[in-house]
């Protein structure tokens, strides 16, 4: 007779099968044999650990756990071999969103195969160990967290020292009192209803309200984080670690730091160095001052580049009073009046000149050199309304200018390099044949006959003046000495 | 449950007179005594001190890895020209620790070695524990730890990079992850019985939650075993040529390269044969103390500490031949700096430290030629101790003895470790002995179900 060990008998519970104890594996094997025998289909024995000759005795089928593992295993050999070559090859215009990215070593190929076998070879153990743990759990289909065996107190010994045969209600052949019979007949020890409780199965009220909220908040992160990929920010970017903004180092134009005696580091207390007296930087040697500056090789007292320089952006913020005074002094015999050794006046110089000019000096002094660059006419514009401090661009067809005593060649080249008056240098944005290049197209340009804005009104002229037509008296160059 | 009868020897040598594995238990009593380990109300007090040692080692190793995130790398001794210093030595050392557990639980599984069941689970936790270590050092001297996911690749869309998968670092990233990933899945699969045996068992409520979740509804059916038992033997037909190319391709790390004394192709089986060397003794020095503090006698026998000091003494014996054989090459290749570079190592600054590695790992595991010495515990302990030693060494000497004396004289220098590199090998100490106490308390440390399957069937009739 079978022994009820359950409170729940009533009809809110439903017969699932009937489980019988066995002590030894071998009358479990045995039992299982017979249940065979007699028909039984529906059966599963329990044992705590795996029973050799139970899978025929019970008539289970090979698994096809090995053929998932091999299927997956062939599938990762391509996504090993496949990632590698993707992201290791100039793969851009398969997806131009994420290219791939070809490192250049040592001229070796960006894919071959005997470097790419570790990790393919990692690939295919990862995946293919993934198959085995989770197709097992599948195909057992487990988790599984509740389980009417569970409910009978004598089952707790099935992971201990007991053995179990199962046979379910839904076999065709079962029949609660022969089967019972029959299992008795075999050897069971004790045999249990195992008993299904149904009332188990209605979920509480609130559960799927509170589910689907549950599963709705999940998905608030990846849209967060979906939506800022998607968008631009101008805020910076998250700094986990801003180790990088507090380097133990003095930057630029800064005070030296200060030692633990009080003293400062460097005497003169500027964190930067200036370099030895006398040290010239690589390849900044410009020994050839024809060349380099404009001024005659034999000329003896040199005038100091940092000096124009000065005098430019003293200028600048004093304004136009120093114009007058500073190049006063200056003696014109210096520079040179021809283009020095290795610079060739021909059509591909006056091209390039052309080309610098238009890039960089037809802002303020317009295409044709006549002053009347966009630049200079906004400038003009401002200071007239008293906004900016604006010395007008001159004209390259200026009398003076023009004048090969007033302004040789060298001088030009110096205007150039250094500046004059309101005009910044450009030495360090124009290389030494590019500066000689503008100088040649300036000259030519001067042979071009175009008459400067103050001998002649041109029509050329006349028109962005009578856009503003209140700068238009400032506009007018001042004669340079 | 029966006792342990004092006259039963199953080390002897001849098969037909040796006891069986397991000594006098049936099933029940299998359970029984792994299951009053974690049954105990009270834990030994040897546990307490264990495991307060351990924490505090572990809050050493916390509070210099926060120190190392916050300052950098600096703060270890690694500078040119030993660009690596202490944590690819700490590295090689533990993922060689970790090896042994994949041994004993795949290789000598797939060789069907019954006598591993007593010892595989508590041999593979401490594969997973030392892996944790492992990963910790190349973890953190990648300096921005928090950019870390910039070593697998990863689309991202702002940095418009992706790893070089030509590098042996990188295959190191892959085969160690892969490593950690599978050993995890082998150790939790081949616990789940036993995790419902404790389910079964277990009294308190908290208990019965946790344990009833991770043991995933098992309930030993036989369809359920043909299937875990097929995939068991897959895991372990994976785990075996995974851990042979873990430690290939960390040798690859320093094969690959040109340094002197690195670039020998003996590299990937002679660090195998380290690995399992160090792993065996570190398997030893556990669980001799383990089967003393909980009463395993009867389940992890002198049998099974024999056979793994006679792997011991096998594998010292294969690592003195690789240290043989590189000289032996370095003189026959002809070439002058691989010849200097092997002088350099015996006779050169750090001769202490070569000669150390050689006295522990070849010269002390040949007492276990003495059936005496490898069936004492205590004594066998000890000389674990030093085999792990000589191991350490042993990395040591490889990395640091070839950086500091490469190809350009000029650069030549002496390795000076920090004491952030000395906490920090003692911290690892702590995080894995924290693990391996908490798994003692926590899971079963013994692979219940499987001793059960290799016990004689007479064993189950007397209860």
């Amino acid at each position: 007779m079978a022994e009820e060990n359950q409170t729940n008998t009533n009809e809110d519970s439903k017969l699932v099968g009937l489980l019988a104890q066995f002590d030894d594996p071998d009358s479990l094997v045995a039992a299982c044999n017979n249940a065979r025998e007699a028909g039984y289909t529906k059966t599963d024995a329990y044992s705590p650990f795996p029973v050799h000759g139970i899978d025929p005795a019970l008539g289970i089928k090979r698994s096809i756990l090995p053929f998932i593992v091999l299927s997956i295993a062939l599938g990762a050999v391509c996504i090993g071999l496949g990632m590698q070559w993707y992201t290791n090859t100039d793969s851009g215009t398969i997806s131009p969103a994420f290219p791939g990215y070809p490192f250049k070593i040592s001229g070796k190929p960006y894919f071959s195969l005997p470097a790419n076998i570790p990790v393919t070879f990692e690939v295919i153990v990862l995946s293919s160990a993934f198959a085995a743990f989770f197709g097992m759990w599948i195909l057992n289909k487990l988790p599984m967290l509740s389980n009417p065996l569970h409910r009978i107190s004598r089952f707790k010994r099935a992971t201990n020292d007991k053995f179990f045969l199962m046979i379910e209600e839904a076999d065709e052949k079962f029949d609660r009192s022969s089967t019972e019979a029959q299992l008795n007949q075999w050897g069971a020890v004790a045999i249990d209803e195992c008993r299904q409780d149904l009332t188990d199965n209605v979920l509480p009220s609130w559960f799927r309200l509170v589910a689907l909220m549950g599963a709705l908040m999940l998905l608030i992160p990846p849209v967060v984080i979906f939506r800022s990929m998607g968008m631009t920010n101008r805020a910076p970017r998250l700094h986990f670690m801003p180790d990088m903004d507090w380097q133990e180092k003095s930057k630029t134009q800064t005070v030296a730091p200060t030692m633990v005696d009080g003293e400062n580091l460097f005497l003169d207390m500027r964190a930067m160095r200036a370099p030895v007296e006398g040290s010239v930087a690589w390849d900044h040697l410009n020994a050839d001052t024809e060349m380099h500056q404009g001024i005659k090789r034999d000329y003896k007292a040199v005038t100091s580049v940092s000096t124009k320089t000065g005098s430019a952006l003293t200028s600048l913020t004093t304004g136009q009073e120093d114009d007058a005074a500073a190049p006063a002094e200056e003696d014109l015999s210096k520079y040179v009046t021809a283009f020095p050794v290795g610079i060739e006046v021909n059509a591909e110089l006056l091209a390039r000149g052309q080309n610098r000019f238009n890039i960089y000096c037809s802002v303020c002094h317009g295409y044709s050199g006549n002053g009347d660059g966009l630049v200079n006419q906004r400038a003009v514009a401002l200071a007239g309304t008293g906004k900016a401090t604006w010395t007008a661009a001159k004209s390259l067809h200026d009398p003076i200018v023009k004048d090969p005593a007033q302004n040789p060649l060298g001088r030009l080249f110096d205007t150039i390099s250094n500046g004059r008056s309101m005009m910044g240098p450009y030495k360090s944005q124009i290389s030494v044949e590019d500066r000689w290049a503008i100088v040649a197209y300036v000259k030519a340009l001067q042979e071009t006959g175009i008459k400067p804005p103050g001998s002649e009104v041109s029509p050329a002229a006349k028109t962005p003046a009578d856009e503003a037509p209140e700068a238009d008296d400032s506009a007018i160059p001042k004669p340079t000495p | 449950m029966a006792t342990v009868n004092p006259s039963l020897d199953n080390t002897h040598d001849d098969a037909a007179e040796r006891s069986p594995l397991v000594l006098g238990l049936d099933y029940a009593g299998v359970t029984d005594t792994v299951c009053k380990i974690w049954e105990d109300e009270k834990m030994p007090k040897i546990w307490w001190m264990t495991l307060g040692v351990a924490l505090s080692l572990l809050a050493i190793l916390g509070a210099c890895v926060g120190h190392l995130i916050m300052k950098g790398v600096g703060v270890w001794g690694n500078n040119n020209p030993a660009y690596w210093g202490w944590p690819i030595v700490n590295f090689v050392f533990w993922v060689g620790i970790g090896h042994a557990g994949t041994l004993i639980s795949a290789i000598l599984f797939l060789f069907r070695q019954n006598w591993r069941t007593s010892i595989n689970r508590a041999a593979e936790a401490m594969t997973i524990f030392a892996v944790m270590c492992a990963g910790l050092f190349p973890g953190v001297h990648i300096g921005r730890v928090w950019a870390f996911y910039w070593l697998f690749p990863v689309p991202t869309e702002h940095l418009a990079m992706w790893p070089n998968f030509r590098s042996p670092l990188l295959w190191d990233v892959f085969a160690v992850s892969t490593y950690a990933t599978v050993s995890v899945l082998f150790w939790y699969m081949g616990m789940v019985p036993d995790i419902a045996t404790f389910r079964d068992r277990c009294k308190s409520r908290i208990g019965k939650f946790i344990y009833g979740l991770l043991s995933l509804g098992w309930t030993g059916s036989a369809r359920g075993w043909h299937r875990y038992e097929i995939a068991y033997t897959i895991l372990a037909a994976l785990a075996t040529p995974l851990v042979l190319s873990v430690h290939t391709i960390v040798s690859f790390d320093f094969a690959v390269s040109q340094v002197p004394g690195w670039h020998t192709t003996i590299f990937p089986p002679y660090f195998v044969a380290g690995a399992i060397f160090s792993g065996f003794a570190m398997v030893v020095t556990l669980l001799v103390p383990v089967r003393k503090i909980y009463g395993l006698e009867q389940l992890i026998t002198l049998r099974h500490l024999e056979n793994m000091n006679k792997i011991i003494m096998a594998t010292g014996m294969m690592v003195g031949t690789a240290y043989g054989i590189e000289f032996f090459i370095a003189w026959y290749s002809g070439v002058p700096w691989e010849g200097f570079a092997f002088y350099n190592r015996a006779f050169g600054n750090y001769w202490w430290a070569y000669w150390i590695m050689v006295t522990c790992n070849v010269v002390i595991p040949q007492v276990f030629w003495i059936k005496w010495c490898r069936t004492t515990p205590w004594f066998m302990v000890i000389i674990c101790i030093f085999v792990n030693i000589g191991m350490w060494f042993e990395r040591f000497v490889i990395t640091i003895t070839s950086l500091c004396r490469d190809f350009n004289p000029s650069s030549w220098a002496y390795f000076h470790p920090t004491w952030i590199d000395l906490l920090m090998l003692i911290g690892s100490f702590g995080l894995f002995f924290t693990m391996f106490s908490l798994f003692c308390r926590f899971l079963p440390v013994i692979a219940i179900a499987e001793v059960k399957g290799v016990m004689p069937r007479e064993h189950a009739d007397h209860h």
